[in-house]
């Protein structure tokens, strides 16, 4: 038999050698966009998947839901970075963080739903987005500019943007990282397999679903902050589009949820696959989309990385 | 002897069905108490009362001697109650390592200390070489391995097995019947479910029978074998 106490440690150099490997590339890369001059605009919006698909898979791959109204956090966050900027004149910089904290706060209000479960949660879930967006819709046009929306003047930086969008996605992912190592995710993961049993080994089901569900919250409310920065307009409409939540569920499961390298392989996949098709088939688009999706889903149900792992289960230790 | 757990007068109804009536049990540290009863008797619901997944109606749990009734179930793990399921309930998309990491989440030892005695507990179950699958990949026997593991993990003075014997082979039956041999003689109270009459009997030195959830006899293993209550329970002659 093997010695039992010597695996542990090989596999976490191994592990850890190619985090950093696949960290440094990532980084390198995306630092370098604007400096090659290459396409900052696509660029951006596959860090913005990425991070969206990641944070997603905390709540989803972690944790056990589906968060059907997911885009309620991007919304808020892109609401409030906007209203902060125009009508309260703040820094860019210190509404960022609070568009956060915007996600967290709505996170909180929507907490009482965690003790849902499956379809049922998914269902309340996208119902409170679209009270969200009628909340916002309704408010005075002084504050969220009505169905014009907010333009955020002359406030664009689209580089700096793009290079705050990178530091919030490095965040996220060395947050996401550390989770699926913790005692936290373990835990959470205890209580998505089987919340009564986690409950019966000592697990405080309740607040690490919380603690869980916030972190999830966090990033996607970012996002929409800097996105908001980045177009430099904000309306209901976009804000709040439900197909925020598909695409970032979709590019999500087709990496494969509960790995950290799945949502980000599954985005830059899709995000990629996704540009080309519109590239060739601008008409056709989201038909072309929809049917890669549902071939990736039947012939990969697990995602790409989870599928690999399935495959490969001796390969679970190595890869994040 | 120190009284490990006790019920006083526990009681719980599902609508009009009374599962679990008035029963009182005690089991001190080191005695393996066996509880039978046919199918519907509230052997599981019993259980579920003691750790606090389900509320009792009425009547109190006792551990060591503290009042635990009531409180969720993550606070009556932490007072020292393991428990293991009738079908496994283990983490499945976790790796068996992981599983037994679970209830021992919140100690403050290092991880590299906490997976040590973790493979050392695996070593123990015979599941050492499968310790990075995931425990969905485990056949049922193997669960039921882990399972136990699982709730030995954190040294609990008070373990609960539900069912451990039921669809498991007669080898890995004897092994598991060891494992809860050296649990009792390790100084823990262990409250043991079966349908397994013989491991009852070899296992247990009390033996209480439940029958539409009260106790209809309670006693050593001789008194419990040759009372007409309950042959009648078992049999219905």
């Amino acid at each position: 038999m093997a010695s039992p106490s010597r695996a542990p440690d090989s596999a976490d150099r191994i592990y850890f050698t190619l985090t950093a490997l696949m960290g440094g590339v990532l980084l390198i890369y995306f630092a370098s966009v604007p400096l090659l001059g290459l396409n900052v605009a696509f660029h951006f919006y596959l860090m913005l998947w990425i991070t969206m698909a990641s944070a997603f898979n905390v709540a989803s791959g972690f944790a056990g839901y589906m968060p059907f109204g997911y885009v309620a956090f991007y919304g808020i966050g892109a609401f409030t970075t906007a209203i902060l900027v125009k009508k309260a004149a703040f820094p860019v910089f210190l509404a960022l963080p609070l568009s956060g904290v915007a996600g967290i706060v709505l996170a909180l209000l929507f907490a009482p739903t965690l003790r849902l479960s499956g379809i049922y949660f998914g269902i309340v879930s996208l119902a409170l987005a679209g009270i969200c967006r009628l909340v916002i819709t309704n408010m005075p046009e002084e504050i969220t500019g009505g169905s014009f929306g907010l333009q955020l003047g002359s406030r664009a930086h689209p580089v700096q943007s793009f290079y705050v969008m990178m530091a919030v996605m490095v965040v996220a992912l060395a947050v996401i990282l550390w989770l699926s190592r913790s005692r936290l995710g373990k835990a959470l993961r205890a209580t998505r397999d089987d919340a009564d049993a986690a409950e019966m080994m000592g697990v405080n089901v309740p607040i690490v679903r919380l603690w869980g569900w916030l972190i999830s919250a966090f990033f996607p409310a970012v996002c929409g902050g800097v996105e908001a920065w980045y177009t430099n307009v904000v309306d209901t409409e976009t804000a709040f589009n439900t197909l925020i939540t598909a695409k970032t569920v979709i590019y999500a499961v087709a990496g494969g949820l509960g790995t950290v390298t799945g949502p980000v392989l599954g985005a830059v996949a899709m995000v990629w696959l996704d540009e080309l098709i519109w590239r060739q088939f601008p008409l056709l688009n989201l038909l072309i989309l929809g049917l890669a999706t549902i071939v990736l889903v039947l012939f990969l149900p697990r995602g790409i990385v989870g599928t690999l792992l399935r495959k490969k289960p001796q390969w679970r230790r190595y890869i994040p | 002897m120190t009284v490990a757990i006790e019920t006083r007068g526990l009681t719980k109804r599902f609508g009009g069905l009374v599962a679990v009536d008035k029963v009182d049990l005690r089991a001190d540290a080191g005695e393996t108490l066996g509880i039978i009863g046919v199918n519907g008797a509230g052997k599981t619901t019993l259980m579920n009362c003691i750790c606090g997944l389900y509320r009792p109606d009425d009547g109190d749990v006792f551990v060591a001697g503290e009042r635990v009734t009531g409180q969720p179930p993550h606070v009556v793990a932490h007072r020292g109650i393991g428990r293991t399921f009738q079908i496994p309930r283990v983490f499945r998309k976790m790796s068996l390592i992981d599983n037994l990491l679970v209830p021992v989440l919140d100690r403050k030892a290092h991880d590299a200390e906490l997976i040590e005695q973790a493979e050392a507990m695996l070593e123990r179950m015979q599941l050492i070489d499968l310790r990075h699958n995931h425990a969905e990949e485990l056949s049922g026997g193997q669960q039921k391995l882990l399972e136990m593991a699982r709730m030995l993990m954190p040294d609990p003075p008070i373990v609960m097995l539900d069912e451990p014997f039921a669809g498991v082979h007669p080898v890995l039956c004897k092994f598991m019947i060891d494992r809860i041999e050296e649990t009792a003689r390790a100084g823990k109270a262990v409250l043991l479910i079966s349908h397994d009459l013989t491991s009852i009997y070899r296992l247990s030195s009390r033996v209480i029978a439940l029958n539409q959830g009260r106790i209809i006899a309670e006693g050593g293993v001789d008194d419990i074998r040759g009372n007409p209550a309950v042959i009648e329970a078992y049999l219905g002659t």
